[in-house]
């Protein structure tokens, strides 16, 4: 029995007076791949903010690494990688000097050459020069998936990520999420179509809440 | 991490640069006030000359004022506060790199182009000096302050004048002493305990500002 990395314990969230859900609990290990699933407006991305400690629940707790996420939130956001339904890209700086701000907000090394082999990957390297303004639904998530690769963080939580992604896009965003698995990293989905991935999910299933 | 600030502050002045319309409309309201006083009170210079330093004030505050709803707004439509909230770099600080970037692109402009208007409104060389030093000194402060309400209010979807009616308050103080004392060297007085008050208050902001900021931002992001 592995050791529960990230643990989610009893977390309700109320929105004008009524539950928009109770009593979420689910621990996870090493390489774990958790799918939220629900219809819209069943609180996806709000669980989702919760867990990325942007929001606070009503009642609950979660830790990471044994420690509670709001008294370590240092050590948390080091680990954490959160990829809103936004793409959190800034629209009048271009591909290049996008992945380089993040680099510099995250306070990551800049490499060209790390950045070269990123873009060639998810095949952004023709725009590279470009104002993200112009760039396709797509290609902005392209460019917001670039940033994950940027650093090596523990715990990804993506919100929606295979929106906007065309098919290639998609095997793209399994194999590294797949990839991030085998290198003991923990992924949570928000999402409501299930990705065909290899490996087997956990899900939480919003709206009637239960966890498998 | 010195150099990662400038890095940041570095592209948002760009962006700003890329979005003419952002730092020019402040700019192009406040000649446009001042140049319609001459038009509305006469040449008469001695009037002029004795509100001078009350309508170029006022119009630069408004301007200000004007921009400061967008320190925070592209961001949150972007979803990159969220990456500044989860940013291991102290809130504190981006926060601050923030208000020095938007003071560089809305402020600066206005206080280069405020002796011009000066001339259009009869200073002389020691009123002129006397402009520049307490528009360098109490802009800051108009940002700083700004931002506190802006971060406040960054959820809010139709701001109208709320921002001006949360701030405006906290803008009384800079704008007496400013004023008075353009005031004080058109009467050739000592300048020095105007430029030392106003000095004081700018020292104080940018010390306690942006921990409020950054406070009224994690506060906003929820609303």
């Amino acid at each position: 029995m592995q050791q529960p990395i990230l643990t989610i314990n009893e977390i309700s969230f109320e929105r004008n007076n009524t539950f928009l859900f109770e009593n979420i609990s689910c621990s996870l290990v090493k390489g774990d791949v958790l799918q939220i699933a629900g219809t819209n407006g069943s609180g996806k991305s709000t669980l989702l903010r919760i867990l990325a400690g942007l929001l606070e629940p009503e009642s609950g707790s979660i830790s990471w690494k044994n420690k509670c996420i709001y008294e370590d939130a240092e050590t948390y956001k080091r680990d954490l990688h959160f990829l809103g339904h936004q793409n959190g890209i800034k629209m009048h700086l271009t591909v290049h000097e996008n992945l380089k701000h993040y680099c510099a907000l995250t306070g990551i090394t800049y490499k060209p050459s790390t950045i070269n082999s990123i873009i060639n990957k998810l095949k952004i390297d023709s725009v590279f020069n470009t104002q993200t303004s112009y760039l396709s639904a797509g290609q902005l998530r392209r460019l917001s998936l670039a940033k994950l690769l940027l650093n090596p963080q523990r715990l990804w939580l993506l919100d929606e990520p295979a929106t906007a992604l065309d098919s290639e896009g998609q095997q793209l965003l399994i194999d590294l999420i797949s990839q991030h698995q085998s290198a003991g990293g923990i992924t949570i989905l928000a999402t409501h179509q299930p990705l065909p991935l290899t490996v087997t999910m956990k899900k939480i299933q919003l709206g009637s809440a239960y966890v498998s | 991490m010195f150099h990662n600030l400038l890095v940041l502050i570095h592209h948002d002045i760009l962006i700003t640069l890329r979005q003419a319309y952002s730092w020019l409309t402040p700019l192009l309201f406040f000649v446009l006030v001042v140049c319609l006083f001459p038009l509305a009170l006469g040449p008469d210079t001695e009037t002029l000359n004795k509100i001078a330093p009350g309508i170029i004030w006022v119009a630069a505050l408004l301007a200000i004022l004007m921009s400061l709803g967008n320190i925070f707004r592209n961001d949150v439509h972007e979803g990159y506060l969220d990456l500044i909230l989860l940013s291991s770099t102290p809130l504190t600080l981006l926060v601050f790199c923030k208000v020095i970037s938007h003071w560089i692109t809305h402020c600066l402009p206005l206080i280069l182009i405020s002796p011009l208007l000066g001339v259009l409104l009869n200073l002389n060389n020691t009123e002129e000096l006397t402009l520049i030093t307490t528009l360098l000194l109490g802009t800051p402060v108009l940002c700083l302050l700004g931002a506190i309400g802006s971060a406040l209010i960054v959820s809010v979807r139709t701001q109208g004048l709320l921002l001006p009616i949360l701030i405006m308050p906290l803008y009384i103080p800079v704008l007496i002493f400013s004023t008075s004392a353009m005031m004080a060297a058109s009467l050739h007085q000592p300048l020095s305990a105007y430029f030392a008050i106003l000095g004081a208050i700018a020292l104080f902001t940018l010390v306690f500002a942006p921990f409020l900021t950054s406070a009224a931002l994690r506060i906003g992001v929820n609303q």
